[in-house]
């Protein structure tokens, strides 16, 4: 017997081993995830590099330039949106199959109110001229603006949400066929309600999309013209561009100047450099062949040429007014926030400075390749934000774990667990409408089949990021890993030679049954059967 | 003891679920500073009979006293703001969260509105180790998952959880039952300091009626929702006791029968 048990009794802390520093980190769920997560970063970065060409800097390929990670980031975001929703719910032991339909739906309902109004009508049957339905509008309004038209979206977003949760609290039925009605229903709805609304005057069905909204985002208030459209203001006659460039500032002009001097320098000199290689390009070919037929004069005299290959530097575009008009109504700033919020761009200022100083973001023609990144992204940032708060620090997050865990027990505790889930039915909801907010206002169109197997893919988001199906284990950083790995595994393998695209579908599939293996193990250590 | 005031007095008290009646007028007192064996048979109406007292299910017939006050439980809040704490066979714990999150589940200590409120984590967490302490048990780290303690000490945590919030009436639905001998001698340690602690009362739901006979002062027998006995520690022998918990069957004839089997 050791002297140390005799001096001291073995104290219960004294069977914990001293922990590393590492394992803390090592022993998190999300650790399996952020190494997929990063293994795929680096694939897209090593793969998009040019064949060829040697360079440890990610950055220089095409997997991230400033447009690739501008639209890479729209496919994480968005996706990343509804899998926050699908994920807190999942974790509170119930799942969504109506995210995608949803989405589909609260798209139509938007576009729809934002290109014909909003009004509300009630049916009644007439005997006047023979048995037919009249209406009654009860009140109408045409010109809804964009926060408007998201309320009113929500209104309905928010109901369906609260009916399923509603329904499937009260019955005790299986999330998942209640859910999957709602699929099956909002689809349905959404499509019926497009023909309706596009029923031609001939009555022959209409179809299934909403265009001509105007690009409510970039309404500009221009002095003297009121509000237009950002193009429509730029393609105003010359005289009444130049008449609005004399309403602006001293100080505002030389700055635009001065950027467009530069930019026109950029263009100027990326255009010497195209046609130098295309020259040098010519003759190179003209020295294969005179290599392959042996002529040894041609041979020399095409090596000297390209050596000292040299070409007119093409001259920079004057920067005339009419530019300088039109790029100051670039710079008028949205007169419909709400719009741009969801729609616009974000960032445009580090683009810029990317673009101006840095001399990254720089397209082949010597252009700015991206103004900034997809403002969904912010939208995500936001959610995500406030969910990782609201799971891992408040009342509602320790409840939201508990429903999910066990449900007698948070039940006996007095938690509210009928409420947790219909409210996070009404999240998921939630989030669907944001997703396609920022659809509509960014593209201005909708259609019937928008948010297609959204729903299966934000499920697979949240599992891949650690989400355990069967309720009470996840976090919200893992969620937001899970989305990064599905948005991004395409384009890894996009660009990987001689590899078919569609296997990042193979290796989604693989990575998702392992993470489900791998939660589950995890779950069973935590609760002490494995 | 018997010129206390009962804390809790239970008459009468029918429960149907449908057609079934679990529970046929079953009457009983439980004093403060006392253990209140509930024994009988699998299916005699135990668990029902508690799960009515904490507000569970609410009974078909007959008045539950809490304090000389008549009370109507419609939820498990308001029977524990009444101040019947339960602890079930199932612990009520969520394995997979920690011990802290457990322990303050539903009653959070947080700041700001409603359920959106920042809990405070580092409070919650030194009052779940003390409270732990005061009645036996030391943990380590309050923030280690419920799934990775001892049996005993998840029953302690539910016990140090009940009394913290307030249990006058402690009740406890066979909390030996799925332990280990050591772990089951941790939790009637448990059970005897709280009883020491001199004003609650403890409702112990046992099969063991060793266990019983260890901490009990009293006893109720149910059989078939029915009380078909009752006694003072002191009074009943254990022949008894054995023969009430088999639901009124002699010893002698469950001999027989036994010897009946081939
Ligand atoms: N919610 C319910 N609906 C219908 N019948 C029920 C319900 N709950 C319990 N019962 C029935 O009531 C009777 C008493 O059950 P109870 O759980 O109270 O028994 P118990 O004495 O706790 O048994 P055990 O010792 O096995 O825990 C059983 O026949 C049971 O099937
Ligand atoms: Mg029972």
């Amino acid at each position: 017997m050791s002297s140390k048990s005799l001096n001291q009794p073995r104290k219960e802390s004294d069977r914990h081993d001293a922990k590393k520093w590492y394992s803390a980190i090592l022993a998190r769920p999300e650790v399996g995830p952020v190494g997929v997560m990063l293994l795929l970063f680096g694939m897209l970065g090593y793969f998009s590099i040019p064949a060829g060409e040697f360079s440890l800097n990610p950055f220089s390929g095409e997997g991230f330039n400033a447009l690739a990670i501008r639209n890479n980031l729209r496919v994480i975001s968005q996706l990343g949106i509804v899998a926050i929703g699908a994920g807190l719910l999942i974790i509170s032991g119930e799942f969504d199959l109506s995210i995608g339909s949803m989405i589909g739906f609260a798209g139509g309902v938007m576009a729809m109110i934002l290109r014909w109004g909003f009004a509300v009508v009630i049916p009644y049957v007439s005997f006047e001229g023979g048995l037919h339905i009249e209406t009654y509008t009860l009140f109408k309004i045409t010109d809804v603006s964009p926060l408007l038209a998201i309320c009113i979206t929500l209104c309905f977003t928010l109901f369906f949400g609260w009916l399923q949760g509603f329904i499937i609290v009260k019955t005790g039925l299986a999330s998942f066929i209640v859910t999957l009605g709602g699929l099956f229903f909002l689809r349905g709805l959404t499509e019926v309600c497009y023909r309706a609304f596009n029923k031609k005057p001939d009555q022959t069905a209409g179809s299934t999309t909403v265009t001509e909204i105007p690009d409510i985002k970039n309404i500009v208030n221009i002095p003297g013209h009121g509000e237009l459209e950002r193009d429509v203001a730029k393609n105003l006659p010359q005289e009444e561009l130049l008449d609005l460039l004399k309403t602006v500032p001293e100080a505002t002009i030389l700055k635009l100047t001065e950027k467009l001097t530069h930019i026109n320098e950029k263009v100027a000199a990326s255009k010497t450099l195209l046609l130098k290689s295309k020259g040098v390009k010519g003759l190179e070919k003209a020295l294969e062949n005179a290599t392959a037929s042996g002529n040894e004069g041609m041979i020399a005299i095409l090596q000297d040429k390209i050596a000292n290959f040299k070409i007119e530097p093409a001259t920079a575009k004057a920067v005339s007014d009419v530019d300088l008009a039109k790029a100051y109504i670039d710079t008028i700033h949205s007169a419909r926030p709400v719009a741009n919020f969801f729609g616009g761009d974000i960032m445009e200022p580090l683009f810029n400075w990317l673009y101006f100083t840095v001399d990254w973001n720089v397209n082949n023609y010597g252009n700015q390749f991206a103004d900034g990144l997809y403002s969904c992204l912010m939208i995500w940032f936001l959610l995500a934000l406030i969910c990782y708060v609201l799971l891992s620090q408040t009342q509602a997050g320790n409840w939201i774990y508990s429903t999910g865990g066990n449900l007698n027990a948070a039940k006996a505790n007095g938690v509210p667990t009928n409420k947790v889930k219909i409210s996070l039915f009404m999240f998921s909801a939630f989030c669907a409408t944001m997703f396609a907010a920022c659809q509509v206002f960014e593209t201005n169109t909708a259609d019937t089949a928008k948010g297609n197997l959204k729903e299966l893919e934000a499920i697979a988001a949240a599992v891949i990021g650690g989400v355990v199906l069967t309720g009470g284990f996840g976090t919200v950083v893992g969620i937001i890993v899970g989305a990064a790995i599905f948005g991004i595994a395409k384009e890894a393998f996009f660009y990987i030679p001689g590899v078919d695209g569609s296997f990042y579908r193979v290796f989604l599939g693989i990575v998702l049954l392992a993470s489900a293996l791998t939660n589950e193990n995890i779950r069973k250590r935590v609760i002490g059967s494995a | 003891m018997t010129d206390k005031k009962p804390l809790i007095e239970i008459s009468k008290l029918v429960k149907k679920f449908g057609s079934f009646t679990a529970l046929n007028g079953v009457s009983l007192n439980v004093y403060p500073g006392e253990v209140h064996a509930l024994l009988g048979d699998n299916g005699a109406g135990k668990s029902t009979l508690i799960k009515v007292l904490s507000g569970v299910h609410s009974a078909t017939d007959g008045a539950i006293k809490v304090d000389g006050e008549e009370v109507h439980f419609n939820s498990p809040r308001e029977a524990s703001d009444a101040g019947i704490g339960t602890v079930y066979q199932d612990l009520a714990l969520n394995a997979l969260t920690s011990v802290t999150r457990n322990f303050f589940l539903g009653r959070e200590i947080k700041k700001g509105p409603g359920a959106l409120g920042i809990m405070q984590m580092n409070e919650m967490n030194e009052i779940t180790i003390r409270e732990m302490k005061k009645i036996g048990i030391n943990i380590a780290n309050p923030e280690q998952p419920v799934g990775t303690m001892s049996g005993g000490q998840r029953q302690t945590l539910a016990i140090a959880r009940a009394i913290y919030f307030g249990a006058k009436i402690l009740i406890l639905d066979e909390p030996t039952s799925a332990l280990g001998q050591k772990q089951q001698m941790e939790v009637l340690k448990t059970v005897k300091r709280v009883k020491n602690l001199g004003n609650i009362a403890i409702i112990l739901i046992t099969h063991n009626e060793i266990h019983a006979r260890l901490v009990a002062d009293r006893f109720t027998f149910l059989s078939l929702g029915e009380v078909i006995g009752s006694g003072l520690s002191s009074e009943l022998g254990g022949d008894d006791v054995k023969r009430l918990m088999a639901g009124g069957a002699d010893i002698g004839d469950l001999a027989k029968e036994l010897e009946n089997v081939t």
